[in-house]
């Protein structure tokens, strides 16, 4: 294309920003919903490392002792089971330590436990895993294999929370896809219905291009590059909504949802979902006007090839 | 410069709108295309300027066979190619200059050489006044005026017009066929769709005459038989 072309390209452009300034903003808000949502998933996927290091301390395992253990069986449990490949720490709760631990849990009620023997309570060990091994199969082995160890009555471990965790790291992950390949889908058709708006709107001045011999490219550019402007324009405008979204539950949410780990460690996108994000939106726009276009210069139009 | 060889058309299902045209056009010729209503000169010029495809035959324009031509192709042939129509087909939101101006802008020409190129033809076609009215403000004579320039400004090697009178009072008729008796002065090759059979006896230039679809008679090959 000569430079007399790529000027006229340019400044059809700037006049149909100019003329259809509503119609754009519309179609790049339209976008920018799109890829909030997926924005929204890819912010909380990229948080959930955090949020997972926040829940995997609450995964532990507790393992009840016999009363009936001595000092030498204990330290020779203890030492079995720091040596599992899958075991991060263990720490002995004696049976004093569980009695304080339940009068503290007790509050005001402890009163309740006036008169009765401070040994009631088993001692115990509170076990943490290394992170590879917090999820729900191996944590079942491990809990299996300590119930067979001699010395050791009960094993419990908190099967909903990891449950949950499994379920939560899986759910997002498909979500994502899902719903974002759903609404890209649907953006994309909303996004080639104004293209064809604009197309129509000019119509005949599309059909004096042909006629004169105006190339292809000429006559399809300015959409595109339309259609690249409103992409590139939603996924800023998604970007900053995810940013006010990100403070919001940054400052804002109380931590004691628990959802959240500390607040700062929250996080924003990294620069490669910023880039993602972007990169959809260019690709919604100039895939939206490539669809519409071809569909209407195939359909309508000189040169029926 | 135009050659057609058995050329033949057929509309989808399968109407045949020309069948077996043999047509010769020298360079610099002036040809007036004739016959009545549904003939198929609309027909024949789009074949020429390959807003239709022929459905046999061959066709060559300047040199170059028209038959199979791609996107690109097509619109380097529309470049060398001048288009006149009945309804003006002119742009309402564009004023005059720019209506002719466009034209060579979007084949690769300045915009400060289009707009000057756009102003000389508009002067010489007697809208010096009018350059910068928008199409509707314009009388029909005027606004094919506007028409042609936009038609001539990239110097094309053949005009083709399909009724470009037809929208014009007699006057209005008679001043615009002059002004494409001075195109064809200057040397160009033009062709001329009209269904006025007066045209044809006002104007002593070759007619092809066509009805439903086959070519009836050609004044050229007529004198030839005359003068053999
Ligand atoms: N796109 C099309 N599809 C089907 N039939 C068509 C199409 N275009 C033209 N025709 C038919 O082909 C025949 C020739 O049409 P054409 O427009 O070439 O005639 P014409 O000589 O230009 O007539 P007029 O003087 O009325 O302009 C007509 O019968 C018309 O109905
Ligand atoms: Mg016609």
């Amino acid at each position: 294309m000569k430079v007399a072309q790529l000027s006229f390209v340019f400044r059809r452009v700037l006049k149909s920003l100019r003329e259809l300034l509503w119609t754009h903003i519309l179609t790049s808000g339209t976008m920018a919903m799109t890829l909030f949502i997926f924005g929204g998933f890819l912010l909380i996927q990229e948080n959930l490392h955090g949020l997972l290091r926040g829940w995997g301390s609450q995964i532990q395992i507790f393992a009840y002792l016999e009363h009936s253990l001595s000092q030498a069986d204990l330290q020779s449990l203890l030492g079995d089971v720091r040596n599992y490949p899958e075991v991060e720490s263990v720490r002995f709760v004696s049976k004093g330590e569980a009695w304080e631990n339940f009068r503290e849990a007790l509050g005001a009620q402890s009163g309740v436990l006036e008169g009765l023997p401070s040994d009631i309570l088993p001692s115990s060990l509170e076990i943490s895993l290394k992170r590879p091994y917090r999820y729900r199969a191996s944590v079942a082995a491990v809990a299996q294999r300590l119930r067979g160890m001699k010395g050791i009555s009960e094993v419990e471990y908190p099967e909903e929370w990891i449950e949950k965790l499994t379920l939560l790291v899986v759910g997002v992950q498909w979500a994502k896809w899902i719903l974002g390949g759903f609404l890209f889908i649907a953006t994309l058709l909303i996004v080639g219905s104004t293209v064809k708006l604009a197309i129509l709107a000019r119509k005949d001045e599309i059909e004096i291009m042909q006629l004169v011999g105006a190339p292809a490219g000429l006559i399809k550019a300015p959409f595109v590059i339309e259609g690249m402007i409103q992409g590139v324009l939603g996924a800023s405008l998604s970007l900053f909504f995810l940013w006010l979204l990100f403070l919001f539950a940054r400052y804002r949410l109380p931590s004691s949802l628990g959802i959240f780990p500390a607040h700062d460690q929250l996080q924003f996108l990294g620069s490669e979902a910023i880039s993602l994000l972007v990169f959809l939106g260019w690709l919604l726009g100039a895939g939206g006007s490539l669809f519409s276009l071809r569909r209407f210069l195939k359909t309508w139009g000189s040169g029926r090839q | 410069m135009i050659q057609l060889f058995r050329v033949s058309k057929v509309y989808p299902p399968n109407y045949p709108a020309l069948t077996d045209i043999h047509l010769h056009v020298e360079k610099g010729e002036f040809v007036f295309l004739s016959g009545p209503s549904g003939a198929g000169k609309t027909t024949l010029l789009k074949l020429l300027f390959r807003e239709e495809e022929a459905t046999g035959g061959q066709i060559i324009v300047n040199g170059r066979n028209i038959t199979r031509l791609d996107g690109a192709g097509i619109a380097r042939l529309r470049q060398e190619i001048g288009l006149v129509f009945q309804e003006f087909k002119l742009l309402p939101s564009m004023t005059a200059l720019e209506n002719v101006a466009l034209a060579a802008e979007v084949v690769g020409m300045s915009r400060r050489e289009s707009r000057r190129r756009a102003f000389h033809l508009l002067r010489e076609l007697g809208l010096r006044e009018k350059h910068d009215a928008r199409p509707l403000t314009l009388s029909g004579g005027e606004q094919q005026r506007v028409a042609i320039a936009r038609a001539l400004v990239n110097d094309p090697i053949l005009v083709l017009a399909d009724e470009p009178t037809g929208n014009l009072d007699a006057d209005m008729a008679e001043e615009t066929m002059r002004v494409f008796l001075k195109i064809h002065e200057k040397g160009t090759t033009i062709m001329i769709a009209t269904h006025d059979a007066g045209v044809l006896k006002r104007f002593h230039h070759r007619g092809v005459q066509l009805q439903r679809g086959r070519l009836m008679s050609d004044s050229k090959s007529a004198q030839r038989e005359v003068a053999s």
